[in-house]
C-alpha cells in the first residue's frame, strides 16, 4: 500500500531518500501558489514517526510556506493555494471533509517570534486544552498546565507566578511558554518555524535541548537558518532552493557529503 | 491692511537674513572646509532669530494699544456725561469705536465725534511706532543671530532648541485655554453657589429655574425657583445609557466585521460610509428623532397598549446611539487591526476557530483601545445637545422610565442661555454651575479611561 502510493508520485527530482518506513506525514507533489506566483514546486517528502527533521535553505526558498501546509495555516492567507496531497496517518488533510480545528490540535506549531497571548502564564498554556475541552475539571487542567510547563523546562522558573502575564517573561522563556502551549493539547507533530532566531545563544541552547528531548515523543519539523542547529537537533535534513526540495538525507550525510552541487554550495556558504 | 503689510515686511526681512546666513555658511565652508551643520540650518537660525522677537513685539503692541487707548480716552469724555446717572463706560467706548470704524447711527453727540477723531490720530501714531519698533527689532535681532554664525557654531542644535520651544508653547496654549475655560466657568459657578446652596443644587430633585423679581438670597423671600440638578443628570445618564446600549454592540460588531471578516475592498467601502454617520450635523439627527423615530415609537407603543410620550428619552437615546456608532466602530476597528497577526496565528495554530480567536485573543488584546473608544463615545453622548432638545423634551422629570420625556444638562444650559437674560440672576448663573459639574464628570470619565488603558497596557503588549 505504501509502496503503491509512492509509485504513484510523478518523477521526483529530489536527491536522496524522501521516503521513510514509518511515515506519519506524507507530502506528495505539493505545489503552493501565492496568487499566480509558485512558491513550492512539486515537493514530495515523508515525515517519520518521532523523528526530528530540519528544513534548511536560503531565505525566501519556501521553507515556511511548506511547513505551514502541514497544519493548513496557509488557509488563513487569502491568496494562498495548495495543490497535491498531504496525508497524516493516511488521511488526506486537504480533503474537503477535514476539519482544521482537530487537525491543528494534532499538529502543533511554534512560531519564529515568541507570541504568547496577552494573558497570564497559566491561561496561555490552558488555552488549547480549554478550547478543545481536554480537561475534565479544574485540577485536571492544572495538571495539564503543570505537565506541559515541566516538559517545556519552564516550570521551575514560573511556578510561583503563574498568574502574571506571559508577555512579562524573557524572550527565551516566552518561546518555551509557546512550546508548552503547543504541547498542552498533546499534538502528534510539532512544527517549528525558526524557533530560536529571536533568541540569544543561551536561550537557544535551552530550546535545542528541549527539542532533542521532545523528539522522543513527537515528530518535529524545524525550519532553521543555522546549520549547526540542524546538525545538533535533527536526524534528517531537507534542503530547499527556490521552492524545490533539492536534497534530503541523514543530517550527517547532508553536511559532510552533500550529493547535489546546490546543497554543497549552500553548506559551504556560497549561497546565502 | 496695515497689519498685513507690516507682517509681510517682517517676513521679508527674516528671509533676507536666511540668505545672509546661508551665504555666510558657504563662505565659512570655503575657508574652513568643515562646518558643524548643513548650510540651510545657519540660514534658518538667522531667520528665526530675526522673525520671532519682532513677531512678539508686534503682538504685544497690537494687543496693548487698544487697552492703552481705552484708558486714555476717558479724559476726553466730558465730566458731566461721566457723572450722569445712566453713563456706562463700555457703551461709551463702543460708541466711539463705531464712530472710528465709520459705523454711524443717526447723529452721534459731539463729544463722541471729538473722541473718535482723537482716537484715529492715536491709531496712526501707533501704526508708525509699531512699524518702526517691529522693523528695528527684526533687524537688530536678525543681525545678532547672524553675527553668532562662525565655524564653531552649532546651528543645527540651536534651531532644534528653538523648534522645541515653539512646540512647547503651542501645547501650553492649548492647556491654558482649557484652564481658562474651567476657571471662567468656575468663577460664575461660585457666584451661583453664593445664591443657591451647593447641596441643594447637587441633591435637589426639582429643577425649576425662573426669572423672578424676588430672588431668594436678595430679598429673604421664599422664591418659586428650584435648582435641584438631579433630574438633569439623571436624564443625561438615562439617555446616554440608551445611546450606549445601541452603539456599543453595533459599533463593536461592525468593527469586528470590518477588521476581521470584510475583504479589503469591502472595508475600503464600508468604513468611510460608517464615518459619514459622524459627519451628519446633529440637528439633522435631531429632527430625524423628533419627526420620525418618536412618532414611530409612540404609534408602535399604542399598538401594544404602552403609553409613550411624544417626546421621550427612548427616541433621543436611540438616535444618539446611531450617531455615536462611528466613534466606536472606527476607533475599535483601528485598534483591532493593530493587534499583531502573530497573536491570531498563535490562536489558529492551536486550533481555535475564527470567532474563538477574535473573542478570546484579539478583543482582549485590543481592550484598552476599545475601552478608550467607548469612553470617547460616552463623552460625546453626555455632551450632545441638539438631539435631546428636539426629541427628549425640556421637562425636568426625575425618572428612570425611558418612555417619558426627560431633559439633560446640556439641553438646559442652552435653554437658559438662549434669549434674554439677566446676568446677575441665579437662573443664568445656574448654567455655569451645570457646565462646571458636567466638565468635572467628563474629566473624571476621561481620567478613569486613561487609568484603565494604562492598567491594561502593562499587561497587554
Ligand atoms: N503571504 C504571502 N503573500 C505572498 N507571497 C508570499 C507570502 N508569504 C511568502 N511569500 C513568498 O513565497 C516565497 C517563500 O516564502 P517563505 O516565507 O516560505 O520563505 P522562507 O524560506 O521561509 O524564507 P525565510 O528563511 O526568510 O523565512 C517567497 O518568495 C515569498 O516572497
Ligand atoms: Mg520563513
Amino acid at each position: 500500500m505504501n509502496l503503491k502510493n509512492d509509485e504513484l508520485t510523478k518523477s521526483i527530482n529530489t536527491v536522496g531518500d524522501v521516503f521513510v518506513k514509518d511515515a506519519r506525514i506524507k507530502a506528495r507533489n505539493v505545489n503552493v501558489f501565492y496568487a499566480e506566483k509558485k512558491a513550492i514546486d512539486e515537493v514530495t517528502i515523508d515525515i517519520g514517526n518521532k523523528e526530528v527533521i530540519s528544513f534548511i535553505g536560503p531565505s525566501g526558498c519556501g521553507k515556511s510556506t511548506f511547513l505551514r501546509c502541514f497544519n493548513r495555516m496557509n488557509d488563513t492567507i487569502d491568496i494562498c493555494r495548495v495543490e497535491g496531497s498531504i496525508t497524516l496517518d493516511e488521511e488526506n488533510i486537504y480533503d474537503k471533509n477535514v476539519d482544521v480545528v482537530p487537525l491543528r490540535a494534532r499538529i502543533g506549531m511554534v512560531f519564529q517570534k515568541p507570541n504568547p497571548f496577552p494573558k497570564s502564564i497559566f491561561d496561555n498554556v490552558a488555552y488549547g486544552p480549554r478550547i478543545h475541552g481536554l480537561a475534565d475539571n479544574k485540577s485536571h487542567l492544572e495538571n495539564i498546565v503543570e505537565m506541559s510547563l515541566k516538559r517545556a523546562g519552564l516550570w521551575n522558573e514560573v511556578n510561583d507566578r503563574l498568574i502574571s502575564p506571559g508577555t512579562g517573561l524573557s524572550g527565551g522563556q516566552q518561546q518555551r511558554l509557546c512550546i508548552a502551549r503547543a504541547i498542552a493539547v498533546s499534538p502528534e507533530v510539532i512544527l517549528m518555524d525558526e524557533p530560536c532566531s529571536a533568541l540569544d545563544p543561551i536561550a537557544t541552547a535551552k530550546i535545542e535541548e528541549l527539542i532533542h528531548e521532545l523528539g522522543n515523543d513527537y515528530s518535529i519539523v524545524i525550519v532553521t537558518h543555522s546549520m549547526q542547529q540542524a546538525a545538533r537537533v535533527s536526524k534528517r535534513t531537507a534542503y530547499f532552493h527556490l521552492g524545490k526540495l533539492i536534497e534530503v538525507g541523514k543530517t550527517k550525510d547532508i553536511f559532510t557529503r552533500p550529493q547535489h552541487n546546490q546543497t554543497e554550495a549552500y553548506i559551504s556558504g556560497k549561497i546565502g | 491692511m496695515f497689519n498685513l503689510y507690516l507682517l509681510f515686511v517682517i517676513i521679508l526681512i527674516s528671509l533676507l537674513f536666511y540668505f545672509f546666513g546661508v551665504n555666510n555658511a558657504k563662505k565659512l565652508k570655503l575657508q574652513n572646509n568643515k562646518l558643524h551643520s548643513l548650510k540651510h540650518y545657519y540660514g534658518f537660525f538667522a531667520l528665526l532669530y530675526s522673525l520671532l522677537p519682532s513677531l512678539g513685539v508686534y503682538f504685544i503692541l497690537t494687543i496693548g494699544d487698544d487697552i492703552l487707548f481705552s484708558n486714555m480716552i476717558k479724559i476726553y469724555i466730558p465730566t458731566d456725561i461721566i457723572n450722569s446717572k445712566d453713563f456706562n463706560f463700555t457703551i461709551a467706548l463702543a460708541q466711539i469705536n463705531n464712530s472710528v470704524d465709520g459705523l454711524i447711527f443717526g447723529t452721534p453727540p459731539a463729544w463722541v465725534i471729538n473722541a473718535a477723531n482723537i482716537w484715529k490720530s492715536w491709531v496712526i501714531k501707533s501704526h508708525i511706532i509699531t512699524s518702526i519698533l517691529c522693523i528695528v527689532t527684526s533687524l537688530i535681532s536678525g543681525y545678532l543671530g547672524y553675527s553668532k554664525i562662525n565655524h564653531n557654531f552649532r546651528s543645527r542644535n540651536a534651531v532644534e532648541k528653538i523648534v522645541i520651544s515653539l512646540l512647547a508653547i503651542s501645547s501650553i496654549i492649548a492647556i491654558l485655554t482649557t484652564v481658562g475655560i474651567i476657571f471662567s466657568v468656575a468663577f460664575e459657578s461660585i457666584r451661583f453657589f453664593a445664591l443657591i446652596p451647593i447641596d441643594e443644587f447637587l441633591f435637589g430633585t426639582v429643577w425649576n429655574p425662573q426669572f423672578e423679581g424676588a430672588e431668594r438670597a436678595g430679598s429673604g423671600q421664599e422664591g418659586l425657583s428650584q435648582y435641584g440638578s438631579l433630574p438633569l443628570f439623571a436624564g443625561t445618564f438615562l439617555i446616554s445609557f440608551i445611546a450606549l446600549c445601541v452603539s456599543v454592540p453595533i459599533g463593536l460588531y461592525s468593527a469586528v466585521y470590518l477588521s476581521e471578516y470584510a475583504s479589503k475592498k469591502e472595508r475600503a467601502f464600508f468604513k468611510p460610509l460608517l464615518e459619514i454617520l459622524a459627519g451628519v450635523p446633529t440637528v439633522v439627527y435631531g429632527f430625524f428623532a423628533a419627526l420620525t423615530v418618536a412618532p414611530f415609537l409612540r404609534n408602535s407603543g399604542s399598538l401594544i397598549g404602552l403609553d409613550i410620550a411624544s417626546e421621550s428619552a427612548m427616541a433621543a437615546g436611540l438616535v444618539m446611539g446611531v450617531m455615536i456608532i462611528p466613534f466606536i466602530s472606527s476607533l475599535s476597528d483601528d485598534v483591532i487591526n493593530a493587534v499583531p497577526q502573530s497573536l491570531r496565528d498563535a490562536g489558529y495554530g492551536l486550533g481555535s476557530t475564527k470567532s474563538e480567536t477574535i473573542l478570546q485573543i484579539v478583543i482582549p488584546a485590543a481592550l484598552p483601545g476599545v475601552v478608550a473608544s467607548i469612553i470617547l463615545a460616552v463623552s460625546r453622548a453626555i455632551g450632545e445637545t441638539m438631539i435631546v432638545v428636539m426629541a427628549a423634551g425640556l421637562a425636568a422629570n426625575l425618572t428612570g422610565n425611558p418612555l417619558e420625556a426627560v431633559t439633560t444638562v446640556t439641553a438646559q444650559i442652552i435653554t437658559i442661555l438662549v434669549g434674554d437674560q439677566e446676568f446677575e440672576s441665579a437662573k443664568t448663573l445656574s448654567a455655569f454651575a451645570l457646565a462646571l459639574t458636567l466638565i468635572i464628570i467628563t474629566l473624571g470619565l476621561n481620567f478613569f479611561a486613561l487609568h484603565v488603558v494604562k492598567k491594561y497596557r502593562e499587561q497587554y503588549e
